[in-house]
């Protein structure tokens, strides 16, 4: 909350500055943010307490660890992407989100995979998790009541938190937030499974506490292939997708219709990377008549993209003669691929 | 159906089972053989938790009798016999024999002055610590009993009994 700054002193993407909806959306990340690491705190602990030697519940633990990788990449992310472009670094800090995202999503993936094969080996070793009494308040009673309890209790907050994340994520075109936000909406679970898994030992069912183990690492290894693939090909500069990654994001469209309908224009494309949260764009247009258009209308025609969206900002318009295809692949002209 | 409405499913099937008997069970049934019958434990010499004199007898045989066997440990694990109405049958060797013993079923219980830090949590599983001592280095040692692995009725049984036995004491 501390990054906040004071409310008259507006909130900034590199020079990009946030419009009111965004600021808002901003900062109730931000806090959502420090409330999920507060929350992850407790759950750690409360976890570590009660781990004893059930698979599953170590699977649950070392999730909610994990857990800790998204929300301190958004927090430094958040920070970090502030800074104005400089000399060096002349396309600004937006990238940091990215590198962020790489980050969490390899540490995810590393971890799901190793718990995945822990998980096997106990299961082929038929291993009998053993799980014994606990002394509490003068009586002794079986340690995986303790575990079940626990997780039962931690199953509900992070769902909550999730869908509120969900929404901001949206607002503010954050893919690391968007990631974090899914992964805690799945949170509940891991807690539902490392309860099963735990019941079943109590029944003597040895090999359930394993199959939760496996549930729950799948389930990491899955988040964390998916978002090293998206966090990698964005990265990679692939065309701009909505905030989930599951369409090409409306605002191409949108730039090139302008463009294109333009007085002094016959056609118009854009590339557009996504930076993070904004928007590089490089957008060919080819003036009618093949006339050289003046600084004023690229200039009006520029303030006008900006004006469009606030990712716009940092943009280029360039005019060709003829649109460069090995620059702007795909059909042209309204061509939607 | 998706992976959670299985997961649910899952939970409350096992939740249905609980009509069935102790809860939590043991997968090989250790405390059901073990009550009104034989506890086979395996005792490793340690100073004063476990001691068995030299009877200068046949010393071929790795059963020991009953009597033979004292220390603070062999103490409470006739105690935990008493209240199953079951005998103890002794055998006596190293660790690393017993441990053995214990992992492939042949034992029911490790005692020895066995602490937390042992390294035998492959094989058998531990204990509540029941008492505390200090050894030569003045590091303090947490005093454990090893168990089959997994069978937990039998180990919630004997941590019950060896908890009572430290508050009483």
């Amino acid at each position: 909350m501390t990054n906040v700054k004071s409310s008259s002193d507006a909130i900034r993407f590199g020079h990009t500055k946030l419009p009111a909806e965004q600021q808002k959306a901003l900062r109730q990340a931000i806090r959502i943010e420090w409330i999920t690491m507060g929350f992850l705190a407790v759950t750690a602990t409360l976890v570590f307490l009660v781990l004893g030697n059930s698979q599953a519940m170590k699977a649950a633990w070392i999730e909610d660890l994990l857990s800790f990788l998204p929300p301190v990449s958004f927090l430094v992310a958040a920070r970090i992407i502030r800074k104005p472009p400089s000399e060096d670094h002349p396309y600004g800090y937006h990238r940091s989100t990215g590198v962020a995202h790489v980050v969490a999503a390899v540490a995810l993936t590393v971890m799901g995979g190793y718990l995945l094969v822990e998980s096997a080996l106990g299961l082929l070793k038929a291993e009998h998790p053993t799980i014994g009494g606990i002394s509490l308040f003068g009586t002794t009673i079986w340690l995986g009541w303790l575990m079940m309890g626990v997780m039962i209790l931690t199953a509900a907050p992070p769902v909550v938190l999730g869908r509120m994340k969900m929404k901001l994520a949206e607002q503010l075109h954050d893919k690391v937030l968007y990631a974090d936000a899914d992964m805690n909406k799945a949170d509940w679970m891991t807690a539902v499974a490392a309860v099963a898994g735990v019941a079943g030992i109590g029944f003597g069912l040895w090999w359930a506490d394993y199959t939760a183990a496996l549930i729950i690492s799948t389930s990491i290894l899955r988040d964390g292939i998916r978002n090293t693939k998206g966090a990698v090909s964005a990265l990679m500069d692939k065309r701009a997708m909505t905030y989930d990654d599951r369409e090409p994001h409306p605002l191409g469209e949108k730039l090139d219709d302008y463009l294109r309908n333009l007085d002094w224009t016959v056609d118009a494309k854009s590339r557009i990377r996504d930076e993070g949260h904004v928007f590089h764009v490089e957008s060919f247009v080819v003036p009618a008549g093949s006339s050289v258009p003046t600084l004023a209308q690229l200039e009006a025609a520029r303030d006008a993209c900006v004006a469009m969206d606030w990712k716009v900002q940092d943009m280029v318009i360039v005019p060709v003669a003829e649109l460069p295809s090995e620059f702007v692949p795909g059909p042209t002209s309204g061509g939607e691929r | 159906m998706s992976r959670g409405s299985i997961l649910v499913l899952l939970l409350a099937t096992l939740l249905g089972l609980s009509g069935c008997g102790a809860y939590p069970a043991d997968p090989e049934g250790t405390l059901d053989r073990v009550r009104g019958g034989t506890l086979r434990v395996g005792a490793s010499l340690n100073g004063d938790w476990v001691a068995v004199p030299t009877s200068g007898g046949d010393t071929s045989d790795r059963n020991v009798r009953d009597s033979d066997v004292q220390g603070k440990d062999a103490e409470l694990v006739r105690g935990f016999a008493e209240q199953l109405g079951a005998d103890v049958e002794w055998v006596a060797g190293t660790e690393q024999v017993l441990a053995e013993e214990l992992k492939h079923g042949g034992l029911d219980l490790v005692i020895g002055g066995l602490d937390d830090k042992t390294p035998w949590t492959t094989h058998a599983g531990l204990t509540r610590p029941y008492a505390e001592s200090k050894d030569d280095r003045g590091k303090l040692r947490k005093h454990v009993m090893l168990v089959p692995l997994g069978e937990n009725a039998f180990l919630l049984e004997l941590d019950r009994y060896l908890m009572a036995a430290k508050e009483s004491s």
